[in-house]
């Protein structure tokens, strides 16, 4: 099928853009986000693409170094996540039995916290910098994950391949590594491209909520700046609308990817399509 | 015998896929006869299945059929869906392979099989029940007031095999295909499905689809042998089974553990691309020099016994 | 080789009011190397549990299973590990038995590796050794599961199965959903590799057809029990236990095979009596 073929492209191309521009923000940015660069509140111009926010630093400088601080909160994060829940969605889910109930129980208590209110609670009094925030982030996001993969595990560690390989004296820590975690991985991989976007966007909360690291640019604080510095008030769009667009963007992209892996990546599913 | 119910003349049905299309039934000709049961015995991929399923109408809308299926005379492939969805269930019905999914798991028995009796006999409600519980208990399932008000999962093999053939029997059709009602099942099972079988089919046309022999010497007045999307063998079961005519039953039959478990040498040829001249030359113990490039016809080889091979020709 | 001494597998079911099911409820037998012990019964009855109790994959409640001198069911889950190249099982459904991400050649060297056979180019030669020895070619190497048939995919088990030259299996219905043609393909492939290595053997099937062409001795089994154990040719000829004579009666009703012979009188004590030499009945049922 062409059409999804051409939005996993498109959305994996947007995606190593995005990179791109946070790997090389030093060489593409034309000032320091954080001096004074010309006079504040300057509509954009030449030197000043996006012109300049009321302390005179320079929009478009900040927006490409914001890059920076949105990609690592968001795949620190979901690496963070990622990891964490497949190892221990693996592991209880293997095993089974009173590690798989310890596991589940603990989880139970900790879903019937909300996310976003516990991450605020933590922020508040640990003030991390941005990768203690995506750790936590991390950790926190994580626990979901945790219940989708044990519950795949579940499935897969009665298989008759995994029988067999144990019948011929595989070693746990082998048959994990290599035949459940291959099967595993497609959903880690799907798993992994939406927590990125979700913390993504749970950092630009942060930001604007003022929880944001202060030695970081990023989109959030951007927003926050400009929405109570007078940036609504006296309409000045470019202020406002730039951060805006910048996070819709990578968070449609990666909706797009993790959209059009889903399909490619399972083997069975290349059969079913003949 | 009495009068042609169903005539299949010169069916083909082609299934187009990346590789090239699949030929799973290869210019098929086949007479039931009514009140008779044949048996269509053939092994995976023989295209069996395909041409129960063509009979009903019920293949992929993409798929190539060609040919003639008449039913009392009227070609039902050329009828309007309304048309054949009439004769579908009212007259000709089916029994499904029991594979755990041909009854709907979230719904109780005695309310599916109620469904299909109101869909075909108009009953409602209170009448419709009964007339399911009735039909539960001529299938021999014990206690059937009760079980029509369980669900699926418990339900045993055997028992939803029998509620499988119950929803075919829902509106009393006059012509039966049954697909693999055995598989799965282990003797004993099978064996009292065999028996049920036996007593249903009495005063009715049966196309029994089977890959078991036995099943097919119990039950069957002919036997039709596929392989390969071709009919390559055909007669009364008697003389088909003791005494086969062509090398490919003879095969299946020795590959029996209880007659010598001689395995044919070889696999299947591919329905995309199958072999020019005989399709079993490949594979065949007994093949003269045109059997590679000629492609045999159905030849008498006894009473009303017919075989597709160069040795009879 | 294998002695089995009152197993037992219990499980408990349930989600509110937990029931214990006895799937294997004291089972005794022996099986002498090279030699296939048939084990029937109907689906439900417990015979796939006790096949992997005796390698325990299941971990069998109670009873012993003694392997060549060494009690298996005492062993630590280290030694078990050292042991279980000794014993190993092939499963009904061969397509599920395989990891659908692999290709067959890693199949088939996985349980080399594990045990650290061979060196690289000695795992390769006998990689194809072993592919040619089930009947497949090198070009099936490089294959997924899904790419090969029911059949196809069977063989490459034996390959993965025998690549560690067990001297005991249990075969768990090898053949249930093949085509007749398969099955003969691979029931006389895997009597002839048993006989060439000298296998002792579990074979597990309803298939009483197929059960009497595969095994020495069967054994029947009802509700978790053994109820009936005895050569082959005597079980199924002249079968005592009441369920045993049903199962044959269903089975051979048109194959020609001879009616069952009466069976003297036994008396009815809970107990397995010998009816013949090695034939042995259990006898309350009666």
């Amino acid at each position: 099928m062409p059409g999804r073929n051409a939005a996993l492209y498109l959305s994996l191309g947007v995606v190593l853009v995005y990179c791109a521009v946070a790997l090389f923000a030093p060489v593409i940015a034309p000032f320091d986000p954080f001096v004074i660069s010309g006079p504040p509140l300057a509509p954009p111009d030449a030197a000043h693409l996006l012109g300049t926010n009321d302390l005179a630093q320079d929009i478009f400088s900040r927006l490409i170094w914001g890059t920076r601080a949105t990609l690592i909160l968001g795949f620190l994060g979901a690496v963070v996540s990622v990891v964490m829940g497949t190892t221990v969605g693996i592991v209880a889910g293997y095993y089974g039995g009173r590690i798989d109930e310890a596991v589940m129980r603990f989880l139970d208590v900790m879903m019937t916290i909300p996310f976003f209110p516990l991450l605020l609670v933590l922020t508040i009094f640990l003030r991390p910098g941005i990768y203690v925030t995506a750790v936590i982030m991390g950790l926190l996001g994580g626990l979901g994950s945790v219940r989708i993969i044990r519950s795949q595990v579940l499935s897969l560690a009665v298989a008759d391949f995994v029988v067999g390989t144990k019948a011929l004296g595989a070693r746990d820590g082998y048959i994990m590594a290599r035949h459940i975690l291959p099967n595993v991985l497609p959903l880690v991989g799907v798993k992994f491209v939406t927590s990125a976007q979700h913390f993504m966007l749970v950092g630009i909360g942060l930001g604007f909520l003022g929880m944001g690291d202060p030695n970081v640019v990023d989109w959030g604080q951007m927003i926050e700046r400009a929405s109570k510095n007078g940036g609504i008030v006296l309409g000045l769009w470019w202020w406002l609308i730039p951060p805006g667009l910048a996070v819709t963007g990578i968070s449609l992209a990666l909706a797009w990817f993790a959209y059009a892996c889903e399909e490619r990546i399972n083997p069975r599913f290349q059969v079913m399509r003949v | 015998m009495g009068d042609a119910l169903l005539c299949v003349r010169g069916l083909k049905v082609g299934f187009p896929t990346v590789d090239g299309v699949v030929k799973a039934s290869n210019a098929v000709d086949l007479t039931i006869q009514a009140g008779e049961t044949l048996a269509l015995l053939g092994e995976t991929g023989s295209g069996k299945t395909v041409l129960g399923m063509a009979i009903l109408r019920l293949l992929q809308p993409n798929t190539r059929i060609e040919g003639e299926i008449l039913y009392r005379g009227r070609d039902l492939l050329s009828l309007p869906q309304e048309e054949m969805q009439k004769i579908r269930g009212r007259e000709i019905a089916v029994v499904l392979q029991n594979s755990g999914t041909s009854l709907n798991p979230v719904l109780r028995v005695g309310d599916q099989i109620a469904e299909a009796i109101t869909l075909h006999r108009g009953l409602k409600g209170a009448e419709a029940e009964a007339a399911a519980v009735e039909l539960l208990e001529r299938v021999r399932i014990a206690d059937p007031a009760r079980m029509a008000r369980e669900y699926p999962h418990r339900f045993s093999g055997g028992m939803r095999e029998r509620a499988l053939i119950a929803l075919a029997l829902a509106c009393s059709p006059s012509f039966l295909i049954a697909d693999e009602p055995t598989r799965g099942l282990d003797a004993v099972t099978k064996h009292e499905i065999l028996a049920l079988f036996s007593e249903i089919n009495r005063g009715r046309s049966v196309l029994f689809i089977t890959h078991d022999i036995e099943a097919a010497a119990t039950l069957a007045t002919r036997v039709a042998v596929m392989y390969a999307g071709e009919i390559v063998e055909i007669g009364p079961v008697d003389a088909v089974l003791s005494s086969p005519a062509h090398p490919y039953t003879r095969g299946l039959l020795e590959s029996l553990p209880a007659r010598g478990m001689r395995p044919i040498p070889g696999s299947a040829p591919s329905l995309i691309a199958p072999p020019s001249g005989c399709r079993f030359f490949p594979r065949c113990p007994c093949s003269v020099g045109r059997c590679e490039t000629e492609h045999p016809g159905l030849v008498p080889v006894g009473p009303g016994h017919c075989a597709r091979c160069m040795l009879y020709d | 080789m294998i002695d089995v001494c009152d197993l037992k597998t219990y499980y408990s079911t349930g989600f509110l009011c937990r029931t214990e099911v006895r799937a294997v409820d004291g089972v005794s037998f022996g099986i002498k190397k090279g030699e296939t012990l048939g084990l029937v019964g109907e689906s439900g009855c417990g015979k796939t549990t006790l096949g992997r109790s005796l390698l325990r994959l299941i971990e069998p409640t109670g009873g012993r299973v003694v392997f060549d001198g060494t009690n298996i069911t005492a062993l630590s889950r280290k030694d078990l590990r050292r042991f279980r190249p000794r014993m190993q099982m092939i499963f009904q459904d061969a397509y599920a038995s395989l990891n659908p991400r692999m290709r067959v050649r890693e199949s088939i060297t996985e349980p080399l590796r594990i045990h650290g056979l061979e060196d690289r180019a000695g795992i390769g030669r006998r990689v194809r050794e072993l592919i040619e020895m089930v009947g497949l070619n090198e070009e099936h190497l490089n294959r997924r599961p899904y790419e090969l048939s029911g059949g196809q995919n069977q063989r490459v088990v034996l390959a993965r199965v025998l690549a560690l030259e067990p001297e005991f299996i249990v075969a768990d219905e090898p053949t249930a959903g093949l085509d007749v043609s398969v099955q003969a393909q691979i029931l006389t492939l895997f009597r002839d590799l048993g006989r060439d290595y000298h296998t002792a053997c579990l074979y597990i099937s309803h298939d009483l057809g197929v059960v009497r062409a595969m095994s020495d001795r069967v054994a029947v089994m009802l509700k978790g029990r053994i109820v009936e154990i005895g050569p082959t040719a005597d079980v199924l000829d002249r079968p005592c236990h009441s369920y045993t004579r049903r199962l044959v009666a269903a089975s051979s009703a048109d194959r020609g095979f001879s009616r069952p012979a009466p069976c003297p009188a036994l008396p009815g004590s809970p107990v397995m009596v010998e009816v013949q030499s090695g034939h042995w009945v259990e006898a309350a049922a009666r």
